[in-house]
């Protein structure tokens, strides 16, 4: 209780040196922001109790070796690889068309403060629509076809994007616009030079919340209405009851949902190199 | 709350330009139906009662998965983000199950729980877990280290540290996450109704869909859409009453 005593008076007395015991020292706090790799042992572990505890032919909870199988098998009847590159191809273009698409319409929206407040409701409304209530309209309108499936994709990833960039160029702080004003810059170069490179850690950031519900929305659309691909995969794999195969494709479809989410984060890293602070 | 009118004058000028378009006959379609018709579809489904059932199947399932989650998720949240060995041994493993896009196991979930209620409970508690979770870890290590060194000197206990300075800084982080997930319930009831549980708006849905019937398919898109903005509206309201200002930037005029 000696030392902060000391601190109460006025005129404190240089501090006397703190118990040795008292003094911690602090790792780095970036080190922490990673998680580590050794988190994965529980996985693994599960993984490997799994595979020792099932016995068999278990109809529902089939050994992981037995997912690999199931990959093989339909690997070999030639149905696995156009349905992985059906979904990734509706997967990359719904997200293209979800970036510009919203990327140009948050900025015409968060422009005008009319638009934005007449819109909002409207906004608001279709943000919260479920992508699956959308699926039946879409496919009573476009049919059963891969541009139904980008277009429920894109109905439903476009909303992150759009409401980011809204919000970002809502919030803009009007000097940005002015100096590019007073140099006077063309209407395209203020989109191309001033506007865009402002808005590239928005957009990025709606993208890193799109991408996954576009993943999610090309299986659910794959899933409900059997267009082909790997949610169509899944789904017949549950109504032959063939477990094993069920499990392998969600296995790929988990190792396609982490590589994207790596991708985007490379990406991003690499678009907003110049940020010292890496945010 | 200040009342949006020029947000509610576009929706009624929308339905407007779209029943006069429709009924002018410049835009015509056999899947799209006249804002008359939906709005009908929507009077007669509430009268023969189908309407209030299906929503009440889908809306009593989604809150029940949602705080399901909610509890869930807050409590292995605090565990792995209060104890850095928990987090180093969990969280990469942890990360990884939300990574996995929580739709490919609905068809894996009607095959280990069949047409079932449960099927669509678990669906819904599973994916709209990791949101919260996530978000709890993350806002429970926000806490300064000046606020530990501060809880330490107070002598404070751990239950005291972790109501006073841990739950208000990890608060909006979970808000956010709470926010996420009530969406995504909603979303994932619609999904299991649609492939497993045959009940509820999801299956009601479908069978528009099959007997051809756009009207009753809007209604029902309309009504749930609705539905969605007002969990939201409810949940920020809700939270503005627990934590005033968590959510501040969120408040829109409706």
């Amino acid at each position: 209780m000696s030392s902060s005593a000391s601190q109460q008076s006025p005129t404190p007395s240089p501090p006397a040196p703190l118990p040795l015991r008292a003094i911690r020292f602090r790792r780095p706090r970036r080190s922490l922001a990673i998680p580590p790799l050794r988190g994965l042992l529980p996985l693994i572990l599960l993984l490997v109790v799994w595979q020792l505890l099932s016995h068999g032919q278990s109809a529902y909870y089939p050994r992981p070796s037995l997912w690999w199988e199931g990959i093989e098998r339909e690997w070999q009847s030639g149905e696995l690889k156009p349905a992985i590159e059906a979904t990734l191809q509706s997967l990359v273009l719904a997200l293209a068309i979800s970036t510009v698409l919203g990327s140009l319409l948050g900025i015409l929206i968060g422009r005008s403060r009319p638009a934005d407040r007449a819109l909002g409701p409207f906004l608001e409304f279709c943000r919260f629509l479920p992508a699956a209530a959308v699926v039946p309209i879409a496919v009573l309108a476009v049919g059963y076809t891969e541009r139904m499936k980008v277009f429920v994709v894109v109905f439903a990833a476009i909303w992150p994007i759009l409401l980011q960039v809204r919000s970002t160029v809502r919030n803009q702080s009007p000097l940005l616009l002015d100096v590019a004003r007073s140099l006077h810059l063309s209407r395209l170069r203020i989109l191309w030079q001033v506007m865009l490179p402002s808005l590239v850690p928005s957009i990025m950031l709606g993208l890193r919340v799109a991408a996954p519900i576009a993943l999610v929305v090309v299986l659910l659309v794959e899933i409900v209405t059997q267009v082909p691909g790997l949610g169509s995969l899944i789904s017949t794999a549950q109504r032959t009851f063939d477990a094993a195969t069920a499990y392998g494709m969600l296995a790929i479809v988990g190792v396609i949902g982490i590589a994207l989410n790596a991708l985007l984060a490379a990406l991003e890293g690499w678009l907003l190199r110049y940020r010292p602070d890496g945010s | 709350m200040p009342f949006n009118v020029s947000g509610i004058l576009f929706l009624i000028a929308l339905l407007g330009v779209w029943q006069l378009a429709m009924s002018a006959g410049i835009f015509t379609s056999t899947f799209l139906p006249e804002p008359r018709e939906i709005g009908s579809s929507i009077v007669d489904l509430t009268e023969s009662g189908e309407m209030t059932s299906n929503l009440w199947h889908t809306v009593y399932v989604t809150l029940i998965g949602w705080a399901l989650a909610g509890l869930i998720g807050l409590a292995i949240g605090l565990l792995v983000g209060l104890s850095l060995e928990a987090w180093r041994y969990s969280m990469a493993s942890l990360e990884f199950f939300r990574a996995l896009p929580g739709i490919a196991f609905v068809p894996v979930a009607v095959l280990l729980f069949g047409f079932s209620v449960k099927m669509e409970l678990i669906v819904v508690t599973y994916v709209s877990v990791w949101p919260v979770l996530v978000n709890a870890v993350h806002g429970v290590r926000q806490v300064t280290p000046l606020h530990n060194d501060v809880a330490r000197m107070m002598g404070m206990g751990r239950l005291a540290r972790i109501r006073r300075f841990v739950i208000p800084t990890m608060a909006p982080f979970v808000a956010v996450g709470l926010q996420i997930s009530l969406a995504l319930s909603l979303a994932l009831a619609l999904v299991a109704e649609m492939v497993g549980n045959p009940t509820g708006v999801g299956q009601a849905l479908i069978v528009a869909q099959n007997t051809l019937h756009p009207e009753e398919m809007f209604a029902y898109v309309v009504v749930i859409g609705l539905v969605g903005v007002l969990l939201n509206w409810g949940f920020l309201k809700l939270l503005d009453h627990g934590f005033p200002g968590t959510m501040a930037s969120e408040r829109q005029p409706l």
